[in-house]
């Protein structure tokens, strides 16, 4: 299904939904999140990360948390691509990620510099 | 003959007749960004598109969202019990109302209510409420409560979406006045699809894949069968392709594909002894398969020109699948899938730039039909 034709450049991951059992090679980490709506408005379904080529090495699993150590490598805001592969890595799927992502946003504890990409204030 | 972008051969407009040498849609029409924003009103704003599945919203204030081109409209069975479409746009101040709920998920509500500042509406569009304070002018000093002008209802409604049906197959048109009806557009497959007790089925399965080529590379691939015998060697097997049909109607075709060996009645939900694969302009199927007793959908939903989403619903007897109902569904599958490596192979082919309008056999009537409606489409 995905395309291999731009092997050379460096992947993110691939995805996967269970149901729908596709996986999907994933070059810039947003397009997860533009496919993972995509896929949902008319399935309903969750897509996960299923592999990631992103060694963030977070030690935990608070969103939060994990944000802010990701912001200094991020100074113009952490892609949500980039922030749900890394807490896949800790057991925590896009759509626990992006949940938390809304509460934190609603509670005015993260501002969003560009669309879809998030800094702790 | 095959024309190149070589700087000499010149494309023409799709002839009408297949033996002519310009019987193919120029390959630009396959790889250009504006195509894809032209086709959002040429195509999908102009012909009956298909929207869903009654059977999904069998009570009043059941619904279902849908999002067709730049177009998102909620689905809902109303008061009377019949399907009404509307523009999924608030009469206020034209808020997106309600969330995307696919028709796998549908939703429920007694009115619909827009977030923003609450207007209400019925499910027949009419405006059912407003907060007090657009009926009151409290916060403004310069008007007068007797100055506020009374909402009516029917005047504020909701944007309604035209909308008809073959069987439990639900279709809208965006156009105010649409130049054809679903009757004519549909013609003959209409009364074929409602001879058939297609609401006695369920929906049971559905897989949405992305694929990376233009939709109008996979209608063509879906609607012709010279690629069948190299690549679905699986599936061939159990056909006679040389006894089979392909059947071109004014805005459908259809695929009969005979079996090698005759199988029980109780496996279909037809007649004929055959598989009847229906391709409905511009972008749905009904798959009827010969082998099975239920149906299948698919709609080739344009992400952009390189991209679209296959949504491949399926119908049984009860939504709990048999093991064999399993087995068939991966069949299925396996089929999407051995198209979807064709279909992206040629479009990558395709988006190399170097074809500049391919060439269609004499069997590939079907694709010619296709690519003519397009340009019809484009034309208009
Ligand atoms: S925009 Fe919907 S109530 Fe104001
Ligand atoms: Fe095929
Ligand atoms: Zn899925």
């Amino acid at each position: 299904m995905a395309s291999t034709t731009d092997a050379e450049r460096p992947h993110a991951g691939t995805i996967t939904c269970a149901t729908c059992d596709f996986h999907a090679v994933i070059t810039e980490p947003n397009d997860a999140i533009e496919r993972y709506r995509r896929h949902r408005s008319v399935t309903g379904h969750d897509i996960k990360w299923e592999r990631t080529a992103l060694d963030a090495g977070l030690d935990t699993d608070d969103v939060e948390s994990a944000l802010d150590a990701l912001g200094d490598e991020y100074p113009d805001g952490v892609p949500l691509g980039v922030l749900t592969a890394a807490l896949s890595e800790q057991e925590v799927t896009i759509e626990a990620t992006l949940d938390a992502i809304y509460d934190l946003r609603m509670a005015g504890a993260i501002y969003e510099p560009r669309d879809d990409h998030v800094l702790v204030v | 003959m095959t024309r190149w972008n070589d700087g000499h051969d010149e494309i023409g407009a799709v002839s009408a007749d297949i033996t002519e040498e310009t019987n193919a849609l120029p390959a630009q029409y396959f790889t250009d960004p504006d195509v894809h924003e032209m086709e959002k009103e040429k195509v999908f704003g102009r012909y009956w598109v298909y929207a869903g599945h009654a059977n999904r919203i069998p009570e009043r204030g059941d619904y279902f969202t849908r999002t067709i081109g730049d177009r998102q409209i909620i689905v809902t069975r109303d008061d009377e019990g019949g399907v009404r479409a509307f523009y999924n746009v608030c009469a206020h101040r034209g808020s997106k109302m309600l969330d995307d709920t696919p028709m796998t998920d549908p939703g429920s509500l007694s009115r619909i209510t827009c977030p923003y500042h609450l207007w209400a509406y019925e499910l027949d569009g009419d405006l059912a409420s407003t907060p007090k304070s657009f009926e009151e002018a409290s916060l403004n000093p310069d008007l007068d409560d007797d100055a506020v002008r009374e909402l009516d209802p029917a005047e504020n409604g909701l944007m309604e979406v035209n909308l008809d049906s073959i069987g439990p197959l639900v279709f809208v048109n965006f156009q105010d006045d649409p130049d054809l009806t679903l009757a004519e557009q549909a013609g003959s497959m209409k009364d074929e699809l409602e001879a058939l007790p297609l609401g006695e089925y369920e929906h049971a399965r559905r897989y949405v894949s992305e694929v990376e080529c233009n939709w109008k590379t996979f209608s063509g691939n879906y609607s012709e069968c010279d690629h069948c015998q190299a690549n679905h060697q699986d599936w061939v097997r159990g056909l006679e392709l040389m006894e089979s049909e392909l059947e071109v109607n004014d805005y459908h075709w259809i695929l009969h594909y005979q079996h090698k060996e005759d199988v029980d009645d109780e496996m279909r939900i037809h007649e004929e002894h055959e598989a009847k694969f229906y391709y409905f302009w511009p972008n749905f199927t009904v798959n009827m398969y010969g082998t099975a007793d239920g149906y299948g959908t698919y709609i080739i939903d344009p992400i952009d020109e390189g991209r679209f989403q296959l949504v491949a619903d399926y119908y049984f007897r009860d939504s709990e699948l048999t093991d064999e109902e399993e087995k068939f569904v991966q069949t299925s599958r396996q089929l999407q899938e051995e198209d979807f490596e064709l279909v992206e192979r040629q479009y990558e082919g395709l988006r190399s730039g170097a074809l500049a309008q391919a060439q269609l056999g004499p069997n590939e009537h079907t694709v010619h039909k296709l690519h003519r409606l397009a340009q019809e489409a484009y034309e208009a």
